[in-house]
């Protein structure tokens, strides 16, 4: 499955973004790859073209361009004379998606390229972003700084006036360490502060807390998508509405079950994903994990502390995973 | 030879407790040994009730701590089975064959009965008649119960003569092979070899059994049926397999039976077992245990007074006096709780040892002990 077609919140997580996209007034998307997609990919790129009457395209890379140098192989799907700024967005990363108030922003500072910045608790794990307090507008763009230079980081979202495709030559390319810095220096780059919750969900363990703050936002935002006026459940919960769930279970908090699970009696989960087609057998218990499509954990199992069960993996009966692992076989 | 079938005969035995368990801790932390229940019995019942069908009427538990804990509750136990019980304190270490000399006066009684010594660590199926039986034809001053091991290297093992069950020499911990028959811990001995006992520490294997050995008195029966050392928890568990299989073959209407029953089980009558549980193989529960709808139990022992809350997971452990465990708990691998011990719903408990008292409410992920 490639990994922009996973699900995050029962959706496949490019979809959150292509949504958001469309909602900000985006007509086409282009998917930059670097690898000839599965049927898989197209199938889901048929689909919600019609579905979001959004044109989907794809633009592949034949060698490796860094994080710029995607952009300017997709030139000539970017640029169409109206001269309007265009998105750029990193298929891991999951938060509101402010998309309209990036586009008043950009406006309004008249900024050649804006990035969204997201304050973290550990900055030297990403590229920090230094601004001016008053006016937003980006001094320095450091890389993984070894010293405390400041707690915002680029999130990942960029708004770039076509000229910015100017600069980029098509070679291998770092939109970070080459692109911003050069723009920063004409002080033409400004950096607005993300609100709300920002995670890159690249990774087990930030996929779970990832789905936690999203779950939480939906709470605010659109509580309806969540599970209310059910004993069985606590906390926020997201059931599609196909999934079975038995009698005497604990749902909650911080779950997604997707389409065609089946929960059996007296199951526990919290702060997991289930995804479609899985089947939990009776007083299993569940936490802090993900279990993949079909796959099926049997009586009184116990699959917690960030494991990972891939595509149709079978738990035995009162089996114990517990030690973060990715199980891609049944049988471990 | 007269037959021998003790009308009026009344024999002693003596049983050799020791000390304070301390490989069965947590458990006796709460009570002295031989009253921790193996199968829901008292360790030392299952001992004093082979030892009262066989004609005992009096037993002297050989202690090296105070006696007043036994006492209470061995004032239980002689009331029910109309049986003495006394006990022989040691004051300072005697060993394996002092203890019998320091009970000498109430092992004696001048009728020349020979009288029985147990170890109180020791399971077996006690064919203590068959011993009288074979002690009698062979008209020797000793006879001990030998059993078949794999590794008798960690052993006192009987070297004897095939067809008299004479024993030739007795080799304490051998380092090369010399057989595979050990010392099971049960004899049978007349009163004369108390005269080759001095009250001082001595090792009934090392110094008594191998002169009558050279003396030509000693024989050895095999013991039929299982044996097994329960003094610590991982052979307490092998232990309670064995003596249900041995249930199985001699009282099966004593287990328990049903579709949530596998293999071989068995709850006291006033436990309570909910719905949809699956309990078995090899699992004892006690009086007034509560076990919840939805768990699964094999290979452990739940003691007296237990509650276990539903959809619970627990696995070749032993679950202490008057303890909880939570929903959805997970405790597997030795985990030993003592009396009292609170586990939270969803922990999981990889061999933890858990003192009397305390309220679990993290994971133990390997096994440590839980103070």
């Amino acid at each position: 499955m490639p990994k922009p077609l996973v699900d995050f919140g029962n959706k496949p997580m490019i979809l959150h973004q292509i949504e958001a996209l469309k909602a900000a007034g985006v007509s086409e998307v282009v998917l930059a790859i670097n690898q000839q997609q599965p049927e898989l990919m197209l199938n889901f790129v048929k689909e919600y073209e019609k579905k979001l009457e959004i044109k989907i395209t794809f633009s592949q890379e034949t060698e490796p361009l860094g994080t710029a140098g995607p952009l300017a192989l997709a030139r000539d799907k970017l640029l169409d004379e109206s001269g309007q700024p265009f998105f750029v967005l990193n298929s891991d990363v999951i938060c509101e998606y402010p998309l309209l108030e990036m586009i008043e922003f950009h406006k309004t500072n008249c900024a050649e390229a804006s990035i969204m910045v997201t304050k973290v608790d550990d900055p030297s794990k990403y590229g920090v972003v230094v601004t001016e307090e008053a006016t937003s507008r980006v001094e320095s763009f450091v890389e993984k700084p070894n010293h405390f230079v400041g707690n915002k980081i680029n999130a990942g979202i960029y708004l770039l006036n076509p000229s910015v495709l100017e600069r980029i030559e098509l070679r291998r390319t770092s939109i970070e360490k080459e692109i911003f810095p050069k723009i920063a220096s004409e002080k033409k780059l400004y950096a607005m502060v993300l609100p709300g919750f920002w995670m890159d969900i690249g990774q087990p363990k930030d996929y779970i807390t990832g789905q936690r703050m999203y779950l939480n936002s939906l709470r605010e935002k659109s509580s309806q998508e969540l599970v209310t006026g059910d004993d069985n459940i606590i906390g926020n919960v997201v059931v599609d509405e196909s999934a079975a769930i038995g009698e005497g279970c604990l749902i909650g908090p911080d779950v997604v079950i997707g389409p065609g699970c089946v929960i059996d009696s007296g199951v526990r989960l919290f702060g997991c994903t289930v995804m479609r087609g899985v089947r939990i057998k009776e007083h299993a218990c569940i936490s802090n994990s993900i279990v993949g499509w079909d796959s099926t954990v049997g009586k009184w199992a116990r699959v917690v502390n960030v494991t990972v069960l891939g595509n149709d993996v079978h738990v035995a009966d009162a089996e114990v995973y517990n030690s973060g692992a990715v199980i891609e076989e049944q049988g471990l | 030879k007269r037959s021998y079938d003790n009308q009026g005969f009344k024999m002693k035995a003596l049983i050799l407790v020791g000390g304070f368990g301390t490989r069965l801790r947590p458990l006796t932390l709460s009570f002295p040994k031989p009253l921790v229940d193996f199968a829901n019995k008292p360790m030392i019942l299952h001992q004093i009730e082979a030892l009262k069908a066989v004609g005992v009427d009096e037993v002297v538990l050989a202690i090296n701590y105070q006696p007043e804990v036994m006492l209470n509750f061995l004032k239980d136990f002689e009331a029910k089975l109309e049986i003495k019980i006394t006990c022989s304190q040691e004051t300072e270490p005697l060993g394996t064959a002092g203890p019998l000399a320091l009970a000498r006066d109430k092992l004696v009684d001048g009728s020349g009965e020979p009288f029985f010594v147990l170890n109180s660590d020791v399971i077996s199926e006690y064919p203590l008649k068959e011993m009288l039986e074979f002690h009698k034809t062979h008209g020797g001053e000793a006879s001990i119960m030998v059993t078949k091991v794999d590794e008798p290297s960690k052993y006192g093992v009987v070297v004897m003569e095939e067809s008299t069950g004479r024993v030739e020499k007795f080799v304490e911990k051998p380092k090369l092979y010399v057989g595979n028959k050990i010392n099971a811990g049960i004899y049978l001995l007349n009163p004369s070899v108390l005269d080759k006992i001095e009250l001082r520490p001595t090792s009934i294997e090392k110094e008594t059994f191998p002169k009558i050995a050279a003396a030509q008195g000693l024989y050895a029966m095999v013991l039929p049926g299982f044996w097994m050392d329960i003094g610590q928890p991982r052979d307490y568990i092998t232990g309670l397999r064995l003596y249900l299989d041995s249930l199985r073959k001699k009282s099966p209407a004593k287990l328990t039976s049903g579709s949530h029953i596998v293999g071989n089980v068995l709850v006291d009558e006033t436990a309570k077992i909910g719905e949809g549980c699956l309990i078995g193989p090899d699992v004892a529960i006690g009086p007034g245990c509560i076990v919840e709808s939805g768990v699964r139990l094999s290979r452990c022992t739940v003691m007296r007074g237990v509650r276990i809350k539903k959809h619970a997971c627990i696995s070749s452990s032993i679950i202490g006096w008057h303890s909880t465990v939570g929903q959805w708990a997970r405790i597997e691998n030795m985990t030993i709780l003592g009396e009292d011990v609170h586990v939270s719903d969803e922990i999981y408990s990889n061999g933890g040892v858990v003192l009397p008292h305390k309220e679990i409410k993290t994971n133990i992920l390997k096994p440590e002990i839980v103070m």
